[in-house]
């Protein structure tokens, strides 16, 4: 659903940090949907130090969690990196709509 | 003795002594037939030789703008390529380097002198070259059509009985389909292929009403312009090689056969084939029409010829 | 010992870049040597390895941190390394070294240098880190890492016009393609839970589920905006003409290569789904479009390097209509295609850059005559534009003639005569290229331009070298570079043993896995034996038509500024050296006038509104995944 929101805006909004803002939610709608893949019902979370494990304890899966964790800093740097991006078109060309911004075309 | 055989071939025959007399004769018959047409008397037919050996005798005079020596080397580029183009094209069963006598290669090859004329028109330096080479490009691009598709269903009407089922593109495997079954032409589904490639043969050679590129009264003769001397004599005599290397090649794909076996009546015979084919197909236009603009060129280009050998492929797919 | 030089490679890049970041800021010299012998480290650490993986035929596999597979279940990162990857891996360590070479002259003009290098270190070790990986999720985090370097250097010149405007539209698209790899992984895993590739490809084995058919649609797309093919494509034109040019090279030689490769490995490897005609239709539908779009896109344009970025997409077309026939001769010419293109594309980027150099524009209707100026670039041009447009006895001949012939044999006559077509269609572009830069008048912004220093056009020579001698040689470029590469792409069975252990495959697969025998029967071969016999001899006498006919001439000034002589004014109607070059745009009015509806709906379609380009990409992945789910079963 997130997604779903995320490509809505980042297509229709001119705006262009609407289109970052909807970039962002792409990026962390999808990893909402690694950290849902991983999900046991039941299961605690997979930290574990050494006197507690047993052999029947049940953890929720650790590896899409570290999927997620890698993902969010790659989607905190991508806003970070569009971001400035969007800093320094306002300098230079004066406006931030999409339909402006559009030097390049044909 | 294998390399002397080859410079016989190269420099000899089928090669450039045999190509340059063959060339320049054809050339001269082109225009003394154009001339009769007219109600003219024509120069002698002889006289693209008189017109090679006075132009090396010029002086060249190279202006100041041009690229030196891209300027020379663009028409001896052309020479060779036309020369190596000669040597693959088997004359009814005898070729010189029948390895590697593959269909795609010469097109591409057949190429190259078009694009050493636009190389050389385009290093000279001047506005009206670049007009010129434009136009030829134009005129390149309008016939590749056509004749690709033409090249195709040959290949695969004879592939499909000579190659087991796969499409070849050697030339010497069409000529042994058509020494097994008779010449190409005979085939109804050729028939659209073959009319197809004889509107081809006057763009590519630069004959009207397809001469955009060259002997333009618009623009000075386009990208021949700054050549003089012996450059020039050179694209004069790549203009008539061309002529008699796409006939020659048009005769094999598809009026060859099994030949008499002697070189010599094999050579003659297809001499002759290509001096009827030049005069149904260059001569006869030629006399009678005028010069199309370079978008009429395009659009009929990419409308009838094409039109009629996707017809044939289509028959040749359909196993006809 | 060898088994460490992929990982080597990698490490070696990316801690190039680190020192850099540290001590780069301090002297160029130090720069410099950082990153010349990171560089060429790595490509030698590439080099080495061909002689065991290319000719005997051996895979490394390497699990990293040592974790090694528990009861049959991968748990750790694997890198693993087979012809197709080292293959790939080539290409990259290539074009880097060279491209290091050609930026230490290039970009000594520009300012903060130290994060440049930094920031290209970091490219190349990223795209080397997603060639040489063996897991799905490493591949996603390599492709982050270069995505987000790529961004960055197409912005470095911002006082380039448009430069951020493209570097935004770069990020938006390429994070959206990025995302939707991620959410395949992610169902990919969900489904499997496995990240390993060998592994999945063992478990997947031809049941497909609709998560892995959805899964399959959306790393598909990905991986189409990652390569640049249409109707993703439009980020690319303007990366590349606002990128330095040294960037522009990589981006077109190892960037998009780097999605052509995460393409075979998904089809091929992953789902194994070539066979199936849908999926063959779907690819090669698209490889032909791309083709024709590529290059009629490109023949309206008036800027030289943007014209040059179509291109690129254009001759990706080709290599993804090699890879989608799927028979040994396709994919063969395709990864030759594949080659050549990093080949003789670097290269006129190269010379692209060269003239920015040396002029400062590339502008197509302001240049003009520089081949007096330039000739080695003018030379060198001339040998790239030949090549890409397939002539002999150049490189693109031998791959677009294996194309072809392998798109004919399949039965797609249509995309064959396509492929000729655009192949005549690029040749036309170039020339008009070659005229309205290096030919034709001297113009005025022109007048004091300089050869381009040695340092430049070392790695020139190299290349159009190469391209020379792939073009002349190809039944060894064939035997040892791309038969063992296709042959690993055909069999899936020993990539898979090689990583986890000997007959895991046959376990999984429950039936044997056959070894594929790559022969096929060319239609005439291209033999180099007679052809270099046959230049030798016409090279002689090539020099000696020339002598004899370059000796005794005569350099008339007919035009010039020197001579205030009246004489000659009959000539020009009393107006001196008018100024007439035909202008780059206007070349070919006859061919543009024939089609100007379909050309001015190009040129609107890319509007230059990063919206549109976003809303082609949605609408691209839905109908992939529409279609997957419909016909593939």
């Amino acid at each position: 659903m997130l997604i779903v929101l995320g490509i809505y805006t980042v297509v229709t909004k001119k705006n262009l940090i609407k289109t970052v803002i909807g970039l962002s939610l792409i990026d962390y709608g999808v990893n909402l949907l690694i950290v849902s893949v991983g999900f046991n019902a039941g299961g605690s979370a997979p930290i574990f130090t050494f006197n507690e494990i047993k052999p029947d304890t049940f953890f929720v899966d650790p590896v899409p969690q570290a999927l997620t964790l890698t993902s969010i800093v790659i989607g905190a740097c991508v806003t970070a990196m569009t971001l400035s991006l969007v800093i320094k078109i306002k300098d230079k060309y004066g406006t931030i709509d999409a339909d402006k911004v559009r030097r390049l075309n044909g | 003795m294998l390399i002397l055989k080859y410079l016989f071939y190269i420099f000899v025959f089928p090669g450039f002594l045999f190509c340059f007399f063959a060339g320049l004769i054809l050339a001269g018959i082109d225009r003394k037939i154009v001339a009769r047409m007219q109600k003219r008397i024509g120069p002698p037919i002889l006289q693209p030789f008189y017109d090679f050996f006075k132009l090396m005798g010029k002086e060249t005079i190279i202006p100041n703008s041009a690229a030196k020596r891209t300027f020379i080397a663009a028409p001896v580029a052309g020479l060779i390529s036309l020369v190596t183009i000669s040597l693959f094209i088997p004359i009814f069963k005898f070729s010189a380097f029948n390895a590697v006598a593959d269909v795609i290669v010469i097109i591409y090859l057949l190429t190259i002198p078009a694009v050493s004329l636009i190389i050389g028109g385009s290093s000279s330096g001047s506005p009206y070259a670049g007009v010129g080479i434009s136009r030829e490009m134009v005129s390149i691009v309008s016939y590749e059509l056509p004749l690709i598709i033409a090249l195709l269903a040959v290949g695969k009407k004879a592939g499909m009985a000579v190659n087991d089922g796969m499409v070849t593109f050697s030339l010497s495997k069409i000529v042994e389909y058509q020494s097994l079954k008779g010449p190409m032409l005979f085939h109804w589904s050729m028939i659209p292929a073959f009319l197809a490639m004889l509107f081809v043969i006057p763009c590519e050679v630069g004959s009207l009403p397809f001469d955009i590129a060259e002997a333009e009264v618009e623009i000075c003769e386009g990208p021949l312009v700054e050549y003089s001397g012996f450059p020039l004599g050179i694209y004069k005599l790549n203009y008539a090689l061309k002529i008699f290397i796409f006939s020659s090649l048009f005769v094999t794909l598809f009026l060859s056969g099994n030949g008499t076996g002697i070189i010599l009546f094999d050579a003659a015979i297809q001499y002759v084939l290509c001096i009827i084919v030049v005069i149904l197909s260059v001569s006869l236009i030629r006399a009678v029409t005028a010069r199309l603009r370079v978008e009429q060129m395009l659009k009929f280009y990419w409308t009838y010829p094409t039109a009629l050998s996707i017809l044939s492929l289509i028959l040749v797919w359909l196993g006809l | 010992m060898m088994q460490h030089y992929p990982v080597l490679s990698i490490i070696i890049l990316f801690l190039g870049a680190f020192l850099n970041a540290l001590f780069g800021g301090k002297s160029s010299i130090v720069r410099n040597i950082i990153t010349f012998l990171s560089t060429g480290t790595s490509f030698l650490l590439i080099l080495l390895l061909i002689k065991p993986i290319m000719l005997e035929g051996k895979v490394i596999s390497y699990w990293m941190g040592n974790w090694i597979p528990v009861s049959d279940w991968a748990i750790g990162i694997g890198l693993e390394v087979d012809q197709l990857s080292l293959f790939f891996a080539l290409l990259v360590s290539f074009t880097v070294f060279l491209s290091g070479i050609y930026s230490f002259k290039y970009m000594e003009n520009d300012d903060t240098l130290d994060k440049y290098y930094v920031l290209y270190l970091m490219l190349s070790g990223g795209v080397m880190g997603f060639v040489l990986s063996g897991d799905i999720f490493n591949m996603f985090v390599m492709i982050e890492i270069f995505t987000f370097a790529a961004v960055a250097l197409t912005a470095f010149r911002n006082y380039i016009e448009g430069a951020l405007e493209a570097a935004f539209k770069y990020i938006v698209i390429g994070s959206i393609g990025s995302s939707f790899i991620l959410a395949g992984t992610t169902l990919l895993y969900a489904q499997l839970h496995t990240l390993n590739m060998a592994q999945i490809a063992a478990l997947m084995h031809k049941n497909y589920t609709p998560i892995t058919l959805f899964s399959l649609g959306l790393m598909f797309t990905g991986y189409a905006v990652k390569s640049f093919i249409v109707p993703c494509h439009a980020a690319a034109p303007d990366a590349y003409m606002t990128a330095p040019s040294s960037i522009s090279m990589l981006f077109s030689g190892m960037v998009n290569k780097a999605g052509v490769y995460g393409m075979i490995r998904l089809l091929y490897m992953l789902f194994q789904s070539i066979n199936l005609p849908s999926m063959q239709i779907l690819i090669i539908i698209l490889g032909t479009i791309t083709m024709f779009i590529g290059v009629t896109m490109a023949l309206i344009q008036n800027d030289f390097k943007r014209l040059l970025a179509f291109h690129s997409i254009s001759q990706i077309g080709y290599v993804i209509t090699g890879i989608g026939l799927s028979t040994a001769l396709g994919i063969t010419g395709g990864l030759y295609h594949a080659l050549n293109h990093t080949l003789f594309k670097g290269l006129l980027f190269l010379c692209a850059g060269a003239v920015f150099y040396s002029v400062g524009t590339t502008d197509l209707n302001k240049l003009g005559g520089l081949a007096k100026k330039m000739p080695h670039t003018a030379l060198i041009f001339l040998i790239g534009a030949f090549s890409i447009s397939g002539l002999p006895p150049f490189n693109g001949f031998v791959s677009k003639w294996l194309i072809y012939q392998s798109a004919y044999e399949e039965g797609f006559v249509i995309v064959t005569i396509i492929a000729l077509l655009v192949s005549v269609l690029t040749l036309a572009s170039f020339i008009k290229v070659t005229q309205s830069v290096f030919f034709g008048q001297l113009s005025k912004e022109c007048e004091n331009a300089k050869e381009v220093p040695i340092g430049m056009r070392i790695p020139m020579w190299i290349m159009a070298f190469m391209c020379f001698i792939t073009g002349i040689l190809p039944q060894y470029v064939t035997k040892y570079l791309i038969t063992p590469a296709v042959s690993a792409t055909l069999n899936i069975g020993k990539y898979i043993d090689a990583m986890l252990k000997d007959g895991y495959a046959e376990k999984y697969f429950k039936e044997t896995v056959p070894v594929p025998n790559i022969n096929y029967k060319l239609a005439g071969y291209w033999r180099p034996e007679y052809y270099l016999i046959l230049f030798i001899i016409i090279l002689l006498a090539f020099t000696l038509t020339v002598l004899a006919g370059g000796i005794d001439v005569n350099r008339r000034s007919i035009v010039s500024k020197e001579i205030e002589d009246y004489k000659y004014d009959t000539f020009y109607s009393g107006e001196k050296s008018e100024y007439s070059q035909v202008g780059g745009a206007d070349l070919f009015w006859g061919l543009k006038y024939d089609f100007r509806k379909y050309f001015n709906f190009m040129h609107s379609a890319h509007s230059g509104v990063v919206n549109d380009y976003t809303l082609w990409i949605i609408s691209t992945a839905a109908i992939v995944i529409a279609y997957i789910f419909l016909l593939v079963p």
